[in-house]
């Protein structure tokens, strides 16, 4: 039985059971690996992606319900690894083992984009990723950063 | 392998020979490889190799597992080689070609038992990289002034740009490299004092893979992609020790894409070691396990959840419950242990002394490292060869285990390290790999990628150890300590981090320390810190307890137990860390600030080792519920070689010994860990990180570079719980916090 899905603009037709988690048809099924397992059960937040650009747990989107919307992972957040968000985690030095960070990378990029000017308030309620190196401090000195950059691109 | 190039007098190779290792995806054949030709990069010694294009490639043996090991590395070579830092690129240094080179990359001096681990600053590695480095800059110098017909004098190396000084004309590193490698020195170089670094000390560059983890490129252990590859779920008994009873693979065998239902057995007989393993073996015993094995994971898994399985639990069920455990362990610290440490009159009457006897009971949990990468690995094992890909902590321990398990000769085992997604001591010891090459055994022929699931990792760690303490002290009349003892019990700790205290170093003038170990079914293993993160915990709250029974300020009262100490820099990181967080402050109600001094890896010694101390100020609602606001840590480790890089270890470590202080704690139920997932053992997220402020105006400069990820889980939780009791007059024995009455008036 096979499901077309819309993955960064690119249609896949998956043949996996319609149950099978997006987490699993990206990573297995479509060779996406960017896109991580850590907990299975909508906690950690390792496995987000956006659908329709909001950020969602993909450990809990199954495939069969996903037929005619977009799907963007961390592979297709940027051209060229060049969204501020990117810049700015580069910069900061952001990532310790870096296995949690596509997904705050795709929760916060969905809240810049909502929200520009996110104050920690915002941020704490919209990413609610758990990154076991504990570079939280950066994460957050990272998504104002980025706002800033963001902000100053749309100026120019 | 036929052509094993010679070792050069001083152990640096120079070989036409690359062993594959590194992140390299697929079965690379060993051979010899010419030397620079058709661009390809030519070997200076085994750590270096220049490409024609000016690329640096090091090899590092240490794993990066989040800390940036790999990148120190880089940085170490780079400080000698003068290279321009956007051309160094670095590998995972081949453990099968260390075991046939004998031990080329564990040859520094040190211990060669670490030397795979996760450290990159201690003399046994700055050493070798710093002696390679500048090896290969004079033998790129002698290349150039050949080619030019010049003294060697003459020709400057910077920027991977090699200028003869008179004339001005100039080489790039990749022309000459192919000759430069084929140098022999009469003379090896000195490298330069500390004093002219251009690079350590002075510049903090980020992870050199940040831009792939920011793109989703980094291949971790769970990302490996063999053709032909299986997926297995796994699962082991429950009970730890426990031993797999039977199972029904016929009400699975239909289920699509399962492939096959394979049990690993601990008592089948398996091969000895042909070689003298520099590290313990014992620590990776297989348990008793049963694998699902299908085409895609979730297949895998969703049949393993389906699959009838029975156990026999083992002696490990007569533990029906944590306080049962704890209990007998409370039980045990009233009688005398085995004595690890006496000083003076330690083990004499802690009735003499005209103070008062101040003495209190301790409890920690066990607790599961939680690293955000499940554990995992791949492997394909034929008759006469393994691949292994692993995320391991200890590359070589993982060679030593694929060796023993798969019974293979170790000239063709080949461990592929890939990027760590978390350690914290967890992916040591090489069970996971045990389990690993277990599984693909049985299945000859075919990439095996082994899944445990979170709730598999959760149930089958090697915990921090459950431990209880009693600590007893004597005071004198002005209220200090005279005599102190201390007796811990638990399985699989030790008294790192009491034992090695100042206090038991000599602030203390009579001192005991005793420990029992119990007979406990559950697994034990190094988690950030072992042992030190719970009985610096035990440490600092006891002389938090001492200095209230005395009626001195806790600051105060650490700074006159340290007056005689020969290391000022732990009264230095006190008082930085005091100061910093505004301590003697007013505040309001509910709120207070506690503070707490630890030393990791120093054994006790003055000018050694990675001091922290941490003011934390805390908030309890009368009700008992706990924010903390703020944590201030003060850190001297020696020296600094990249300052950004001990400060994101630093935040981190605060974050790790927030978390283990307030929200982690397992608990045992029929011998079994009840707890699956983050749902039942909860994570300190964004919203909940306190302001952390990492100070280095303590920082002393000294000749160590000590490692720096342990420390900070130290002294953060005491800081803790003795703010609690500033803030509440209430004295907290036991964490996780989360558990505990902490309601007030
Ligand atoms: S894997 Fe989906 S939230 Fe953790
Ligand atoms: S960087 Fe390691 S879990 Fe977040």
């Amino acid at each position: 039985m096979s499901t077309t899905i819309t993955v960064n603009g690119v249609v896949h037709k998956v043949d996996a059971d319609p149950s099978t988690p997006l987490l699993w048809v990206l990573r297995d099924h479509l060779g996406m690996t960017g896109t991580k397992y850590g907990c299975g059960v909508a906690q950690c937040g390792a496995c987000t992606v956006q659908i329709d650009g909001v950020a969602a747990r993909s450990c809990q989107a199954p495939l069969e319900a996903l037929a005619g919307v977009k799907i963007t992972t961390i592979e297709g957040l940027s051209a060229d690894g060049n969204h501020p968000l990117q810049t700015a985690w580069v910069d900061l030095n952001v990532p310790q083992c870096g296995y949690c960070q596509a997904g705050v990378l795709m929760a916060a990029s969905a809240l810049l984009k909502d929200n520009p000017h996110p104050t920690d308030a915002d941020i704490d309620a919209a990413v609610t990723n758990i990154c076991r190196c504990g570079s939280y401090v950066r994460i957050r000195a990272g998504i104002h950063a980025a706002a800033k950059a963001l902000h100053a691109q749309h100026k120019v | 392998m036929n052509a094993i190039s010679k070792l050069d007098r001083r152990g640096f190779l120079i070989s036409a020979l690359a062993v594959g290792g590194g992140l390299s995806l697929g079965v690379i054949p060993t051979g010899a490889q010419a030397l620079g030709k058709d661009g390809e990069p030519c070997e200076f010694c085994p750590w270096i190799t220049i490409a024609p294009d000016d690329t640096v490639t090091v090899q590092v043996p240490t794993p990066e597992i989040g800390n940036g090991a790999m990148t120190q590395c880089a940085m170490t070579v780079a400080e000698e080689l003068n290279c321009a830092w956007p051309t160094i690129h670095a590998e995972f240094a081949s453990t099968n070609r260390n075991f046939q080179q004998q031990n080329v990359y564990a040859n520094g001096p040190g211990p060669i038992y670490g030397f795979f681990a996760g450290r990159s600053t201690n003399a046994g590695r700055l050493k070798p990289l710093l002696q390679a480095g500048a090896s290969a800059r004079e033998r790129l110098k002698t290349a150039a002034a050949q080619a030019w017909k010049v003294p060697v004098s003459e020709v400057v190396a910077k920027d991977s740009v090699l200028t003869h000084a008179p004339t001005g004309r100039t080489l790039r590193y990749g022309q000459v490299a192919a000759r430069a490698a084929a140098v022999v020195l009469d003379k090896e170089p000195a490298p330069k004092p500390r004093s002219e670094w251009t690079l350590l000390g002075r510049a903090a560059p980020g992870k050199l893979n940040n831009a792939a983890i920011v793109r989703g490129q980094t291949q971790y252990g769970m990302d490996v992609r063999l053709p032909n590859m299986l997926y297995a779920a796994l699962m082991q008994s429950p009970v730890h020790g426990g031993k797999l009873k039977s199972y029904d693979f016929e009400a699975i065998r239909r289920m699509p894409g399962v492939h096959s239902v394979v049990v690993v057995d601990p008592s089948e007989p398996r091969v000895k070691l042909p070689f003298d393993s520099p590290l313990p073996m014992s620590t990776s015993t297989a348990q008793s396990a049963v694998a699902v094995l299908a085409d895609h994971y979730w297949q895998a898994r969703k049949a393993l959840e389906a699959l009838p399985v029975v156990w026999d639990d083992g002696e490990g069920a007569r533990w029906k419950s944590t306080e049962q455990l704890q209990d007998a362990a409370l039980a045990v610290c009233e009688s005398p242990g085995k004595v690890m440490l006496t000083r003076g009159d330690g083990a004499g009457p802690l009735t003499s002394g005209e103070g008062r006897l101040v003495e209190a009971s301790y409890l920690t949990p066990y607790c599961e490292h939680a690293a955000i990468e499940p554990l995992n690995g791949t492997a394909l094992v034929t008759a006469d060869r393994v691949d292994l890909w692993h995320p391991s902590q200890q590359s070589q321990q993982a060679f030593c285990v694929a060796v023993e398990e798969s019974g293979v000769d170790p000239k063709n085992v080949y461990v592929h390290q890939t990027f760590v997604g978390g350690g914290f001591g967890r992916r040591v010891f090489g069970n996971d790999v045990r389990m690993v090459v277990a599984v693909a055994k049985k299945v000859p022929g075919r990439p095996v990628h082994v899944i445990w699931s979170r709730e598999e990792v959760m149930r089958q760690g090697r915990y921090r150890p459950m431990e209880a303490a009693k600590l007893s002290a004597r005071l004198d009349a002005q209220g200090m300590p005279v005599v102190l003892r201390a007796r811990a019990a638990g399985n699989g700790h030790s008294l790192t981090g009491l034992q090695d205290s100042v206090y038991a170093g000599g602030a203390i003038p009579n001192v005991q320390m005793e420990t029992a170990v119990m007979p406990i079914h559950i697994l034990t293993g190094p988690y950030r810190g072992p042992s030190y993160n719970t009985n610096a915990f035990f440490a600092e709250s006891f002389i938090d307890e001492c200095a209230h029974a005395a009626n001195i300020d806790p600051l105060e009262y650490r700074l006159k137990l340290l007056a005689a100490w020969p290391d000022p820099h732990w009264a230095k990181c006190l008082k930085e860390a005091a100061t910093q967080s505004g301590w003697g402050q007013p505040l309001p109600r509910g709120q207070g600030r506690g503070i707490a001094i630890s030393n990791w890896s120093g054994g006790g010694k003055p000018n050694a080792g990675t001091t922290v101390a941490a003011v934390a100020r805390v908030e309890v609602t009368p009700a008992g519920v706990l924010t903390v606001h703020q944590v201030d840590l003060a850190v001297d480790p020696g020296g600094v070689v990249n300052q950004d890089a001990v400060r994101a270890m630093m935040e981190g470590g605060v974050i790790f010994g927030v978390n283990m202080t307030l929200n982690e704690g397992l608990t045992v139920k029929d011998g079994r860990i009840v707890e699956s997932n983050f749902h039942e053992y909860p994570m300190v997220r964004v919203a909940e990180t306190p302001t952390i402020r990492i100070h280095f105006g303590a920082v002393s400069n000294g000749e160590r570079f000590s490692e720096v990820g342990e420390a900070p889980v130290g002294p953060v939780g005491p800081a803790i719980v003795n703010a609690i009791f500033a803030a509440t007059g209430k004295r907290i024995r036991q964490t996780p916090l989360r558990k505990q009455d902490l309601s007030w008036a």
